[in-house]
């Protein structure tokens, strides 16, 4: 459990923009009504716990057909023809889609995130392995697979480009022939950052050093695959589509454009979500091939994913290559960060980040560090793998900067033989320079980054395990000891709407709250939990801001047919920005409440106070003469007051000012086999800062998720192609997922810097662990063959 | 799991498990699935038809019996990890069965079938190998024993006919000073082995190894003897300069492929490491050298 000691916080005082001061720091607990700050149980343990979860795949409906998808088995091919006469044989088989039929709907492409166009079914040439060639619809999902056997396609193979460094060679055969203007694999160039200043800052340093490092294709991998039941009403005219979607809202709208049914005529619902970890972000071809055989069938169809079709087809993450230099003074501080990055985007440019930002929030890689210059390029390429880069458990492309700083800092720790503590310590943006705006255009809202060191250290035995790994060295001893710290900085909770937008769509998220005559209430929200348990911190949020009781209130989320408009879950964004509209509603309802306070308690509006200890209303000097939100809530509909209208109910779209910057330092020890080179893991210390914290057990459980997907990605997780563009990473027998048996005893600490700018003062924080401990993995390994000379190890 | 129609047979009693063998078309047999299973699930396996033995329960033993230790085929590895007769006198097994797959697999999963599965990776073989083990199969003609070293011909490829079922896996009850050892590995739980090397070590009254047994795992094309590490030390006293000798031997004698997760010379250099590792392990169970002091 989390390390409490006396100079770390536990809450804030100040509570944002609140004029009432918000919670009393000394009652830090809450007031026992499961407010801010209190452990309250998840409210979605019980359904999930006891097998009563509704995942899409559990959604049956009369008269159920199945899609099957046939898949290249090359990686480019050209389609010469498709005889789906065999398959329409098969007892069962209702119905063979292609490319031609798509097409007479006008359904054969699609835009990806990137307005890149995608085939939903290969219309001429294959791309990638495992792409979407036809579809097989039939009575149940055994058959629709035989069927799709049986579908006989004649490929001409052509050569194929698997690595963006080949896909930049001159003679690389061309991917995307059928755009015009497009000659080579290139997709773009971008840079940022003052490249001369940068340059000049590394011709004077006193120090200089540089190190190539891959951060290697990853897939989220969540244990739902993708998948939807499309159920198109005749009657309506209207399509009611579960889909495993963490932006409901923004696939609806996505849907409509695609499909052309008007987007009143659409229902998204999103129902309980197996992890989605950014996968669950772009559409895919599945759903709009189910969607098109309901249409034209009227039937509904089912498309639910096997595993290796989710890792070898949708949104993989990362595949960066990256070179990262610094320049310093030879006391090691920093004054300049370069870096220069080949993106593989796969055969589309389907990146899942908004639209402004091609390379995401890359440009963050100045960390937590006050560096005068920084500049940073990066260019993209086409390859014959499967799109994707999604934002896997991080804000866009957060994960990959991350790693560039945290790896660069250590290499240059090393050569200066400095401790890579005390490095960190001398370059840190310090608490005053807050509001910090970095070279590369960041404005960060707060930090301590100081205080999160020195807390982690302190827990880490640092001290210790520096003498030990001493020792162990000295003595030629079978195991070493390796020390790897990682000090980083997230960027978390798009918008603001005018920077940050999906499809053109602004990046707010909404709230609303409907308070009932019984005095409970539902608050249903545009984003959607996948895991992150938002029925438990929404509710908790609300709990505080009206006095009642977290088990009265109900979050709905995931129906667009009766939730707000939002753009969804990822990024760490429902806090920042679902979560601030929460606060701000229930708000708006507290103060209609005052109103019909004021009328029940026969009293001056101006007289009423409202006492978030008790959570009641109160005549000013009269603590008796009280009423509470449950009594109010019968005032507004039995008796409302003259001047209002009936009813207790407030809604809030809220567009963040800016982002919110989480950020923390990870410690970890690890022992390495000098023989074998197996690494264990010998302590794991994560010290995180996420402000004002509304359930710190939930908080808890989120930290160690991240935490084992950080080892996952040091460790061992990589989809691998061979050079024919094969998937040989494409399963759960090849790409490697940790189990328990390969995650240490996790100690968790935490700092509270509140961000100024948001209403209760919260950052995100379910993306910290992924992005953070990776280089403090590395770091760790690294560090234990230092003596040896080893400056960097790749991970997988 | 889409698996392609198969038909499903569940004969009661060996007898009839071998004349359904006999009588099918290309019989597959399903003991704990944990290959086969996913085989179908990808469709790699269309067996038209399944002789499923899980409900013949003169298969379920694991015992020591006239010299043998006998694994019936329906014994799983759980059952192995669990005994205590394994756990008294059989180093290797004890070693073995907590690193075969996860608790899952380990539950549902026969020794018997990994062994007639032939995986190259497959932990089992190279026990059997280490003890001079056999395996017990009936067919037609009756039953016949087939010594390991006669069984493995390629990947997933025996000496077996299609209509033989083996019955049993044995190998000999140890003798006074015998110990031996399973040294395994591999990337995370569930994850095959990188490499394996499983020793057994007999030893004379005069303290000299009279009888050495080394089986390698996933670095050949099918599980390996390292028979000249064997000869090397059979007649000597265990020493670790002995040891090594014998695992620098052993990795010689073993022909690793690279792929995602380490190349061949890595996989050669682990055999080495893991043998010495394993022969002491052996030795020290065999009692004849003092427990080695904790890194």
């Amino acid at each position: 459990m989390s390390s409490e000691t006396d100079d770390v916080p536990v809450a804030d005082t100040e509570y944002q923009h609140d004029e009432d001061g918000g919670p009393d720091p000394e009652k830090h607990h809450g007031h026992g009504r499961g407010g801010m700050g209190e452990e309250v149980k998840r409210k979605e343990d019980k359904r999930f716990i006891t097998g009563r979860g509704n995942y899409v795949d559990d959604i049956k409906k009369p008269g159920m057909l199945h899609c099957e998808i046939v898949r290249s088995p090359h990686a480019h091919a050209r389609i010469e023809n498709i005889d789906t006469s065999r398959a329409m044989d098969v007892d069962g088989v209702v119905a063979v889609l292609t490319a031609e039929d798509l097409a007479a709907h006008e359904l054969a492409t699609m835009p990806t995130l990137m307005d890149d166009t995608q085939d939903v079914l290969v219309n001429d040439k294959v791309k990638f392995q495992s792409q979407e060639v036809a579809a097989v619809i039939a009575t149940d999902r055994y058959i629709a697979k035989d069927g799709a056997e049986k579908v006989d396609v004649d490929y001409e193979v052509l050569d194929p480009v698997v690595t963006a460094e080949e896909a930049l060679e001159a003679d690389a055969p061309l991917i995307r022939d059928e755009l015009e203007d497009q000659e080579d694999n290139h997709i773009f160039d971008w840079d940022v950052g003052d490249k001369e200043a940068t340059d000049r800052v590394f011709e004077e340093a006193d120090v200089t050093v540089e190190e190539q490092m891959e951060y290697q294709r990853l897939h989220p991998a969540p244990i739902e695959t993708c998948g939807c039941v499309a159920d198109w009403d005749p009657g309506k005219d209207k399509i009611t589509v579960h889909l495993t979607s963490q932006a409901p809202h923004a696939h609806r709208t996505l849907f409509s454009q695609v499909s052309g049914i008007p987007e009143h005529k659409v229902r998204i619902v999103s129902p309980d979500i197996g992890g989605g970890f950014g996968n669950k972000v772009p559409i895919y071809p599945g759903y709009v091939v189910a969607a098109a055989a309901s249409v034209v069938l009227e039937q509904p169809v089912k498309w639910m994913e096997e595993r290796s079709e989710n890792i070898q087809t949708t949104g993989f993450a990362r595949d960066y290559d990256m070179t990262g230099e610094l320049a310093a003074t030879e006391d090691g501080i920093i004054k300049g960060v370069r870096t220069d990055v080949l993106a593989n985007h796969g055969a589309y440019n389907a990146v899942a980040q908004p639209s402004k930002f091609p390379a995401g929030f890359f440009n963050i890689f100045t960390g937590s560090y006050d560096i005068e210059a920084a500049y940073g390029s990066l260019t993209a390429a086409f390859t014959n793998t499967a799109p994707g880069g999604v934002a896997y458990r991080c804000s866009f492309r957060v994960t990959e900067a991350v790693y560039l700083i945290e790896r660069m800092v250590k290499v240059l720790a090393q050569e200066l033989d400095m401790d890579p503590a005390e490095i960190r310590r001398r370059n840190f943006i310090q608490p005053e320079q807050f509001p910090y705006e970095s070279p590369t255009g960041w404005n960060y809202d707060s930090g301590d980054y100081e205080k999160a060191l020195d807390l982690a250290l302190d827990m880490a035995d640092y001290d210790h395990y520096r003498e030990e790994q001493q020792r162990r060295i000295e003595e030629d001893a079978d195991k070493l000891i390796g020390i790897g710290i990682s000090s980083f900085t997230e960027v978390v909770g798009a918008g603001p709407g005018k920077s940050c937008d999906i499809a053109g769509i602004e990046m707010f998220d909404s709230a609303d709250i409907r308070v009932n005559p019984t005095g409970n209430a539902v608050l249903r929200v545009g984003v959607q939990t996948q895991g992150q348990g938002h029925e438990t911190t929404f509710a908790q949020i609300v709990a505080e801001e009206l006095g009642m009781d977290v088990e009265n209130i109900s979050v709905e989320h995931g129906d667009t047919d009766t939730d707000p408009y939002g753009l969804g879950t990822y990024g760490s964004r429902s806090t920042p920005v679902a979560g601030a509209a929460t606060a701000v509603a229930a708000r708006k309802v507290r103060d209609k409440a005052k109103t019909i306070a004021a009328n029940e308690l026969e009293a001056a509006e101006e007289d009423i106070e409202w006492d978030r200890e008790s959570g009641h209303f109160h005549v000013a000097g009269a603590p008796d003469r009280s009423i509470t939100i449950t009594e109010i809530a019968a005032s507004a509909y039995m008796h409302h007051p003259s001047s209002e209208e009936p009813g207790l109910e407030a809604v809030n779209y809220y567009d963040p000012p800016e982002m919110t910057y989480p950020f923390g330092s990870y410690i970890v020890v690890v022992e390495i086999d000098r023989e074998t080179g197996e690494v264990d893991f010998e302590k794991f210390v994560a010290v995180d800062d996420c402000g004002n914290r509304i359930n710190p057990m939930v908080i808890e459980g989120q930290i160690h998720g991240g935490l084992a997907q950080g080892i996952g990605t040091a460790m061992m997780e990589h989809v691998t192609y061979d050079e024919n563009g094969n998937c040989t990473g494409g399963d759960f027998m090849n790409y490697l997922l940790p189990t328990a048996n390969e995650i240490p005893n996790f100690e968790t600490g935490y700092t509270v810097t509140p961000s100024p700018h948001h209403p209760i003062g919260a950052k995100g924080v379910g993306e910290s662990p992924t992005v953070g401990s990776p280089p403090a993995i590395v770091n760790a390994v690294v560090d234990a063959m230092a003596h040896a000379g080893t400056t960097h190890v790749e991970m997988r | 799991m889409k698996a392609a129609n198969f038909e499903h047979h569940e004969p009661t009693s060996v007898s009839k498990a071998v004349s359904l063998l006999e009588s099918l078309d290309e019989p597959t047999i399903l003991s704990g699935g944990q290959s086969l299973v996913p085989m179908l699930r990808f469709r790699l396996a269309r067996p038209d038809t399944v002789v499923d033995i899980n409900g013949i329960d003169e298969l379920d033993y694991l015992h020591e019996e006239d010299g043998y230790l006998r694994i019936g085929a329906l014994a799983r590895h759980a059952d192995v990890a669990d005994s205590e007769v394994i756990e008294a006198r059989y180093g290797s097994f004890a070693d073995t069965a907590p690193l075969v797959a996860d608790p899952q697999i380990r539950n549902r999963g026969t020794i018997v079938g990994s062994i007639a599965q032939a995986d190259p990776k497959g932990d089992w073989g190279s026990v059997l190998i280490a003890h001079d083990g056999e395996v017990v199969a009936r067919g037609p003609d009756g039953e016949r024993t087939v010594p390991v070293d006669e069984l493995f011909l390629l990947p997933y490829d025996t000496s077996l006919d299609e209509d033989e079922l083996i019955t049993e896996a044995r190998v000999p009850v140890p003798v006074e000073r015998e110990g031996s050892a399973y040294h395994k590995l591999k990337r995370k739980t569930g994850d095959y082995a990188m490499a394996g090397v499983a020793a057994r070590l007999i030893f004379d009254d005069d303290g000299r190894i009279e009888d050495a047994g080394i089986g390698m795992t996933a670095v050949d094309i099918t599980n390996a003897r390292a028979s000249d590490a064997e000869e090397r030390l059979e007649g000597e006293r265990p020493d670790p300069e002995l040891f090594a000798e014998a695992g620098e031997l052993a990795a010689e004698q073993s022909n690793p492929e690279s792929d995602e997760h380490g190349d061949a010379s890595y996989k050669e250099r682990m055999v080495e490491v893991l043998a010495q590792r394993a022969l002491g392990d052996a030795a020290e169970r065999a009692g004849v050298i003092e427990r080695r002091a904790a890194p």
